[in-house]
């Protein structure tokens, strides 16, 4: 294992929809058939009704930053260059909140509250990862 | 028949390890030395424990079997739960349920913590935890880069701050308290001063959380032994009695450095605490929060601080970080917390040099450190697990 690679989406059984429709550039969440809810994590059950009729839906890919840190720590080898490097929580416009990553803001710049889409990074073959940058008006 | 566990069970002797950084002892070493030390601490002989729970097993600290094989034990009762700090109430809990129920006469509580050896797993590339799938336990989510324990902290303080106009001075408080508690306390680990200057000149780690605001990576050990009141009663020094308990919560509008209501992953937010459920300690134990005189709970991180106070409604939501200012956690304050420095200043053994430091203040041997008739003490946590201790 090589411990200085950038760490890839873990994808499993129940996530596999979200990072397969991200290669495709889009966000999709899963959505109770039954209740009609999108929730994330993903998993094979609604957490609300606990029906397992899961429907993957493309998201508007709008929302508004919950929360975010600025990391100083060169925890990763492979983030040593990117220091000091934002991570955030995303409420969608769907409910759910999603972890990720602001671009196309410095750091001083990001607030909670912060309007934002999401954009798309072919981090290698394999991965793209959701990011969010500030929405533009108009 | 009803089962009552109040004041079943008793904490009958605690015993430590030195605690301190880089040590060249083993994990078996230091379990031995607190070991050894507890039973000397309640007039018990190796022979009598029967019984084991463990919160912090490896790769922080010693697994049951290796402490059964080595101290050379005959153990009939085991407890030990996945190796994280939130599950010391858990442990506790299990040993006083234990012995009320008649599974054991006397259940140790080992609880080793080797840090510095094993940091490597408190974030980064060996944080192997943090691939758990859909995500770490603290919101760790390493494509983003976002891992350690810390940075969900800092995910829910920058939530906190922005709903509440809070600073991270009020982080600064706690850290200046918690080391001023360790300043009379000849074991902690860190004693020199330390200022609101120093704190804010501290290096950043994870915005908005600073170097002061992180606990101490350290090694140590610690041993609680405990046993029904009846044998309790017999026993070298008075009993510290297990008078009220509640478990650990968890759900959707839980996360395990938020309280219910702040907001983060898929917490449901509004000013929600504190919940009738929250006090169900203090219920079994036929008082009130008012009745509580000091506070100890698992300071990790400084926000933990003030999250737990507002969880258990010795603070309205957004008014804890007003509260740990002007002396009020300090000794001598409205509402004393982890007089001995906590996992802060004094050690991080997993929130069992706390528990040991609740058993010494009932029994009035904490010194330079002893509160004034204290009765009854409570450990908390922010992830809302409870026990509730008398004299």
């Amino acid at each position: 294992m090589d411990l200085t690679a950038r760490p890839n989406p873990r994808v499993t059984p129940d996530n596999r929809p979200f990072w397969e429709s991200c290669r495709e550039h889009v966000l999709k969440l899963p959505w109770c058939a039954d209740c009609d809810r999108a929730f994330l994590p993903p998993a094979p059950v609604c957490p609300s009704c606990f029906g397992e009729r899961i429907d993957w839906r493309a998201a508007s890919g709008r929302g508004t930053v919950s929360t975010f840190v600025v990391v100083h720590q060169p925890w990763f080898p492979a983030f040593a260059d990117d220091i000091p490097y934002n991570a955030a929580q995303v409420e969608l416009e769907e409910g759910p909140r999603l972890t990720s990553s602001l671009v196309e803001v410095a750091n001083e710049e990001i607030a909670v509250g912060l309007e934002v889409e999401a954009v798309f990074d072919d981090v290698d073959d394999e991965n793209t990862l959701p990011r969010f940058r500030p929405r533009r008006r108009g | 028949m009803d089962f009552n566990p109040v004041d079943r069970a008793a904490i009958a002797g605690i015993g430590a390890s030195r605690f301190g950084r880089h040590l060249p002892e083993s994990q078996l070493a230091l379990g031995a030395a607190a070991f050894r030390a507890a039973l000397d601490d309640a007039g018990l002989e190796r022979s009598d424990v029967d019984g084991l729970a463990v919160n912090l097993g490896w790769p922080l600290g010693l697994d049951y079997d290796r402490i059964a094989e080595a101290f050379g034990l005959d153990i009939r009762y085991v407890n030990q739960t996945w190796t994280h700090g939130r599950f010391v109430t858990m442990a506790l809990q299990q040993a006083a349920l234990a012995v009320a129920a008649g599974l054991a006469e006397v259940v140790a509580c080992v609880a080793v913590a080797s840090f510095t050896r094993e940091r490597d797993i408190l974030g980064g590339p060996g944080d192997f935890e943090g691939m758990r799938e859909e995500g770490g336990t603290h919101a760790e989510n390493p494509p983003y880069g976002l891992t350690a324990p810390a940075a969900g902290a800092a995910l829910a303080y920058r939530r906190y701050m922005s709903l509440y106009g809070a600073t991270t001075d009020a982080l600064g408080e706690v850290a200046v308290t918690l080391r001023s508690h360790a300043r009379r306390n000849a074991n902690a680990v860190m004693r020199r001063p330390m200022t609101l200057t120093d704190h804010r000149a501290s290096r950043e780690v994870v915005a908005p959380l600073r170097l002061f605001d992180c606990c101490i990576v350290s090694d140590g050990a610690v041993v609680v032994l405990v046993t029904s009141a009846e044998r309790a009663r017999d026993l070298r020094k008075p009993p510290v009695f297990i008078s009220g308990m509640q478990g650990i919560r968890a759900g959707r509008d839980e996360f395990i450095f938020a309280p219910p209501g702040l907001g983060i992953n898929q917490q449901r937010p509004g000013r929600v605490t504190p919940r009738p459920e929250d006090g169900d300690a203090w219920r079994m134990a036929d008082i009130e929060r008012d009745d509580i005189d000091g506070l100890y709970t698992y300071d990790a991180f400084t926000p933990l601080v003030l999250f737990v106070l507002e969880r258990f409604g010795f603070c309205a939501p957004g008014e804890a970080h007003a509260f740990v200012g002007g002396g009020r956690i300090a000794l001598g304050g409205a509402l004393p917390v982890n007089t001995s420095g906590g996992l802060m200043s004094e050690a991080h053994v997993s929130g069992w040099n706390s528990i040991a430091e609740i058993v010494r203040q009932l029994r009035g041997e904490a010194g330079e450190r002893q509160m004034e008739d204290a009765r009854h003490l409570q450990w908390a946590t922010m992830w809302g697990d409870s026990i509730v201790f008398r004299r």
